[in-house]
């Protein structure tokens, strides 16, 4: 019973790293449709920046606002300078329908190798903002620790952010406007472009405290990212690509089950339990979880 | 079909002429640019004719070198059953992936292949059948004696190499210029089109993606081949990555681009190493560098070329005309 609780906290506290990399993902599919696999990249440059800052003054949480703030400037650096261009250059032929979706592969490269002639390759750690030593109740410790629990909180806190951002302010509306049918919105005067850039760099933002929670519970390296992309993009799909909602109780629900796996199969199927989930989603419900029953398309 | 026999044939020899008269290093770089213009053929079945985007090549790859190296070790069978099981279990698995992957289009299925080329290295790094990191030796012995005794071991590694990537071209160019090939073209331009005229999309997708698998898979044996090793660093998510970008670089439909792609991913590692010692030999830029080559290439075609550098000049020609 004990065990069951606690792998289900620390599940928990996975997922919900997780679910910040889905709404990422989620928020610039919406407004761009394409999967930006350079979020990895720039959670990653973020999170060096965060590490940097974090390490020079000691204190986690200035870290974590650089960090926000780094991915946000280079959300919207990608958006402007790199979509815009990509999609300027509209294109026709065989690669058409792929090429989106390779820019943002060789982005993730770019990023990758300007990371890593700067740091270099070896693994660094942050100091984590709160004990990594599990709590004890009466007895016994259990391996969830504050740390664990901070991660659900600041998730928690910024899950309500955006959620207010969303539903309550213009440019929230906007966002999902453009997001919905981008040429009515900018017939009710959104400037749908610039609302773009600015989803980006909110995505850009949220992927950044991804990778500084997942710094402190881990370690961070130049291809650290690459699973915490994966495991999001996984969430997203089980969430059907298209709603944050969905996405979130994706993650947690994928967090939790990849736990358990860990905590009762062993960490050899870890991944392989995550693929399986793709799957079984994919050809049973392709679009996700939250999908009501829709018309058959073509 | 015969005419072109006799072409493969006649730059079969010309490659082996080739082969006698340069140093060891270029003929070592010889067998990898046949590997890599195997590889970058499965893409470019795969993504520039039936139009399904693949991420994961590195992971095809990875299963034919496994498949190989387990036949070999396990069956003490000849080299050339090796190879054939590579093309066999890599088309397997294709063909089971291929059957959830025709059910999906665009950023479902980049994002699956993305996910089998992340993990994929790491389920063999959990297995000790599969040898972990050192992974499992991949031996095709010594070249026969009757070939003589200036014979040398990546000369064979560049014969057996060459042998097999004229072979697999061969077979798929005739195959892209079959019924299937045209099949494939129409289902890429529009599906709806192509399954009105009678055309079953799901099936040839998932045949695609099998065919692609084996050709995969193959070049993932020839891959072992000329490190003597399956490991699961050899098969790294840079590995898909420089496929994907040598495939652009070649003209994602283009069947004789991919030549000129597996030139260009040999050549990038001694570029990248000649710049890295000029500008000071640190050992950052020596493991970053290529990579950062390799990106803004990819960068840089996908946004001015996407169709591959033979495309400006095609439509050059038919303002013209």
């Amino acid at each position: 019973m004990q065990k069951l609780l606690e792998t289900f906290l620390i599940g928990l506290s996975t997922g919900s790293i997780y679910a910040l990399m889905s709404i990422a993902l989620v928020l610039v599919w919406r407004s761009t449709r394409v999967v930006n696999f350079a979020q990895a990249g720039q959670a990653m440059l973020s999170t060096y920046i965060g590490f940097e800052i974090a390490t020079r003054t000691e204190i986690f949480w200035l870290g974590l606002l650089c960090a926000i703030a780094a991915g946000a400037l280079l959300g919207a650096g990608v958006d402007y300078f790199f979509m815009r261009v990509l999609f300027k250059h509209a294109v026709s032929g065989p690669a058409a329908v792929v090429a989106p979706v390779i820019a943002t592969l060789g982005l993730l490269g770019l990023v990758r190798s300007i990371v890593g002639l700067i740091w270099g390759g070896e693994f660094k750690s942050i100091k984590a903002p709160a004990s990594t030593d599990g709590f004890t109740i009466g007895e016994t410790t259990i391996p969830f620790s504050p740390l664990n629990l901070l991660i659900i909180v600041t998730v928690f806190i910024i899950l309500i952010a955006l959620a207010i951002i969303f539903q309550r302010t213009n440019l929230g509306l906007s966002l999902r406007a453009s997001a919905y049918a981008p040429e009515i919105a900018q017939l009710a005067g959104i400037r749908t472009a610039r609302t773009r850039t600015i989803g980006w760099a909110i995505a850009g933002g949220v992927g950044g405290v991804a990778g500084m929670l997942n710094t402190a519970s881990n370690f961070l390296s130049p291809y650290s990212l690459d699973l915490l992309l994966v495991f999001g993009f996984i969430a997203a799909v089980i969430g059907g690509l298209e709603s944050m909602v969905g996405s979130v109780v994706g993650a947690l629900i994928l967090g939790i089950a990849l736990t358990f796996i860990l905590n009762y199969v062993g960490t050899s199927l870890v991944f392989i339990g995550g693929f399986v989930v793709l799957i079984v989603v994919l050809l049973v419900k392709p679009d996700g979880i939250m999908a009501k029953g829709r018309a058959r398309r073509a | 079909m015969r005419k072109k026999l006799a072409l493969f044939i006649l730059l079969g020899w010309i490659l082996l002429l080739i082969g006698d008269r340069v140093d060891e290093l270029r003929v070592y770089q010889g067998a990898q640019i046949a590997m890599y213009a195997i590889a970058l053929s499965s893409i470019v079945l795969l993504t520039g004719y039936s139009g399904q985007v693949s991420l994961g090549n590195g992971a095809m790859m990875a299963v034919g070198g496994y498949a190989a190296a387990l036949t070999l070790n396990n069956l003490g069978s000849p080299v050339w059953f090796a190879f054939v099981m590579a093309v066999f279990v890599s088309a397997l698995f294709g063909a089971f992936l291929g059957a959830a992957a025709a059910r999906l289009s665009g950023p479902y299925l980049a994002g699956t292949t993305l996910a089998l080329a992340v993990g994929l290295p790491e389920i063999a790094n959990q297995f000790d059948f599969l040898g972990g990191v050192p992974g499992l030796l991949f031996d095709v012995g010594f070249p026969p004696e009757r070939l003589g005794e200036e014979f040398t071991q990546y000369k064979w590694f560049f014969w057996i190499a060459t042998f097999l990537a004229l072979l697999s071209l061969f077979i798929t160019s005739n195959i892209l210029q079959s019924r299937y090939g045209r099949t494939w073209r129409a289902i890429r331009s529009n599906s709806l089109a192509a399954e009105l005229s009678g055309v079953h999309a799901g099936r040839m997708k998932i045949l695609a993606f099998t065919i692609s698998s084996a050709i995969a898979g193959l070049a993932g044996a020839v891959l072992a081949m000329t490190i003597s090793l399956v490991a699961p660093g050899a098969y790294t998510l840079a590995l898909s990555f420089a496929l994907v970008t040598g495939a652009v670089l070649a003209g994602v439909s283009s069947l004789p681009g991919v030549v000129f792609g597996a030139l260009i991913l040999v050549a990038i590692p001694e570029v990248a190493d000649v710049l890295a010692t000029r500008w000071g030999g640190d050992e950052n830029l020596n493991n970053y560098l290529p990579g950062l080559i390799v990106s803004v290439l990819l960068i840089l075609s996908v946004i001015f070329t996407p169709n591959g550098p033979g495309e400006k000049l095609k439509s050059r020609h038919h303002k013209k005309a």
